[in-house]
């Protein structure tokens, strides 16, 4: 409830300070010219029958053909119910598990969650994009950004937070828009103060970091150097390679050194960038947590008797490296504590939190964020449709030279019967 | 003469049709390399992996899972192995350009994989199929790590030394130079101390064709 407070306490304050006329009264990140959908209703359609696409996909699976992309893609576009969202996600899970799952649209994917969205199918939208092995699901970025902005209107940040956890396994953080939407996400979610176990700490601080690597200011810095802190603390509890497998980070020993690595930055920079007072806190509790966790197991080994055969196990799994690595955790704490205060004394800590530096970010950066990605949305729709047109042609073609050929075959049938009941009729005589 | 051989019409009909049978029922990637991980044996042959290789098998994963989880297939990605990692210190990489997947895999597990390889830093240059694709020793390059892999730089390879030829070798080499051109040979003959050729499976196989084609007739 105090959470919830907060929260709208920040919004209402972001809110008075933003001065920009796009943003309107509800809790929207993207501007309305952004989620508009007008742009994409007003589009060419296609109407066909769905229950005449799913038979004759059908028939097509049971033959062992390939169905193509076309088919799919009119399917998904041609959706006007609930219950259609459901038939659709079984055609894609199909379509995915074909010799042709390499070919589905763009368009189709954008289409897909854009149906989602407006038939209120959002946790479908989300699944399909969580199961993306099974169904192929892999949206662009503005595609993600609706989503998130989706999610973040309603204030539901743990959703919003699966959908950046997504971005971060596609690695897509390549606009700004996305990165600032994530961000604010992020540290919503993280404002939340959730409770998390050890998967849900490593996905948060993948996020944070590979987001962050991305930019260069405050909330950028700030965001490396909490996905570091979490990164190390998964690192130290369970060994690399619990860290980086199935997910793309890098495999190297030392997490809490390359967290400490950014401070340093900070600090030697001469620009004017800052960490915020909660992130340094947020590493100071990582690594006090660590050691004091460190002691708690190195005092259980000297006495216990019983579970000597589970730290066997767990022994044997992290190995030399992971232990060097941990033998090295109070270097690491002398380490944070003079960088620090070097921060402290060189005016670098900023005391907003990381959340209101991520909100200040948005209220400047956004609105100018969004204007090239309309630009080229708007391109990508006419590049889409065009090749929307071209399959349509293609298809046409193929239909009218399969029916050339099949009449073709016939008359050399008939031609051949005819030459046989000749040659039959001579024989006979 | 010899007698003529009878004419087995069926028994050469049966034999295509086996022949047929055989190539349509080959097993497909995803069940010749399905692993049970518990008892650590191939279900379709029955025999187990080498003991070596089980922590691998349990802690990495296959290539193409990864693969199944990244947009087009990972192509374009940078792919390296545990194994290089810890045998080389220069980075080597698989840079993916056509993917063709199992899609009767559950989870898209399986497949062939084409991709140009830099081993050591070195660039082959030319699109190859990537082979142990099915082992459990595959990591994804991410893409802030990929510009310091490929930043590398190679150090320059030391010029081949060359050694003299043992000394009865050398004057039949000069005898046979002086009997084909009939002065003496200018320079000293010399064994360059490193081979031109790599000794792999490409190498036997194109010399092999070599020797077919010029064991027609010459005229």
């Amino acid at each position: 409830m105090a959470a919830s407070v907060w929260k709208r306490c920040v919004t209402a304050a972001v809110k008075v300070k933003r001065v920009s006329p796009s943003l309107s009264a509800r809790r929207w990140m993207l501007s309305a010219a952004y989620t508009d959908t007008s742009v994409w209703e007003s589009r060419e359609k296609d109407p066909q029958n769905l229950a005449i696409l799913a038979t004759s996909m059908d028939k097509t699976y049971t033959r062992n053909l390939p169905v193509s992309s076309l088919t799919v893609s009119r399917f998904v576009d041609n959706i006007s119910a609930r219950e259609e969202v459901d038939q659709a996600e079984y055609y894609l899970y199909k379509f995915r598990h074909s010799p042709n799952c390499w070919y589905l649209r763009d368009w189709t994917i954008h289409s897909w969650v854009r149906q989602c969205l407006k038939y209120g199918a959002r946790e479908k939208a989300l699944h399909t994009i969580k199961n993306k092995v099974q169904y192929g699901i892999f949206p662009d970025d503005f595609t993600f950004n609706l989503l998130i902005d989706a999610y973040i209107e309603d204030g539901d940040f743990t959703s919003a937070c699966s959908v950046v956890e997504e971005v971060m396994l596609q690695e897509a953080f390549d606009l700004p828009s996305t990165q600032i939407l994530s961000l604010h996400a992020l540290a919503s979610y993280r404002a939340t103060r959730p409770q998390l176990a050890v998967s849900g700490e490593r996905a948060l601080g993948a996020s944070l970091l590979i987001c962050g690597l991305r930019r260069d200011d405050t909330a950028g810095l700030g965001a490396q150097l909490l996905g570091n802190a979490l990164l190390g603390k998964v690192e130290m509890s369970k060994g690399i390679n619990a860290v980086f497998k199935g997910m793309p980070l890098f495999w190297g020993h030392g997490y809490l050194d390359r967290a400490l690595a950014v401070m340093e930055r900070v600090a030697a920079a001469s620009g004017d960038v800052k960490l915020s007072k909660d992130t340094l806190d947020a590493m100071s509790d990582v690594l006090q947590e660590l050691s004091s966790s460190s002691d708690s197991d190195s005092s259980g080994a000297e006495s216990a008797g019983e579970g000597e055969e589970e730290e066997k196990k767990e022994e044997d799994t992290r190995d030399e490296d992971d232990q060097a690595e941990q033998a090295k955790l109070p270097q690491y704490v002398s380490r944070f504590k003079e960088l620090s205060s070097q921060l402290e004394s060189l005016g670098k800590v900023d005391s907003a939190s990381f959340q209101a530096s991520v909100a200040a970010l948005a209220q400047q950066d956004l609105a100018a964020a969004e204007q090239p990605d309309l630009e080229q949305y708007l391109g990508r729709l006419q590049t889409w449709e065009a090749e929307n047109r071209h399959l349509i042609e293609r298809e046409k073609e193929m239909r009218v030279k399969a029916e050339q050929e099949k009449l073709e075959r016939l008359a050399a049938n008939v031609a051949a019967w005819q030459q046989e009941a000749a040659g039959v009729g001579t024989r006979d005589r | 003469m010899v007698k003529k051989r009878p004419l087995r019409l069926i028994a050469d009909m049966a034999r295509k049709v086996r022949a047929y049978r055989e190539l349509k029922s080959r097993p497909r990637d995803s069940q010749k390399y399905a692993l049970d991980y518990e008892t650590m044996k191939r279900p379709l042959t029955g025999k187990m992996l080498p003991v070596l290789a089980w922590p691998d098998v349990r802690k990495e994963s296959r290539l193409f899972a990864l693969l199944a989880g990244m947009r087009m297939f990972g192509m374009g990605r940078l792919f390296t192995r545990k194994s290089w990692l810890e045998d080389h210190p220069e980075p080597s990489y698989w840079r993916i350009t056509k993917v063709k997947v199992d899609y009767t895999a559950e989870n898209m597990d399986h497949g062939k994989v084409w991709g140009i390889l830099t081993l050591k830093g070195k660039s082959e240059g030319e699109v190859k199929e990537l082979d142990k694709v099915m082992y459990h020793d595959w990591r994804l390059v991410p893409k802030h790590m990929e510009q310091q892999m490929k930043d590398f730089e190679p150090l320059p390879e030391p010029p081949v030394r060359y050694v003299l030829y043992p000394p009865l070798v050398r004057a039949m080499l000069l005898a046979q130079h002086k009997k084909v051109f009939g002065s003496p040979v200018a320079e000293e003959p010399v064994l360059p101390l490193k081979r031109d050729v790599l000794l792999n499976k490409d190498y036997f196989r194109k010399r092999e064709q070599e020797n077919e084609s010029t064991e027609g007739t010459p005229v």
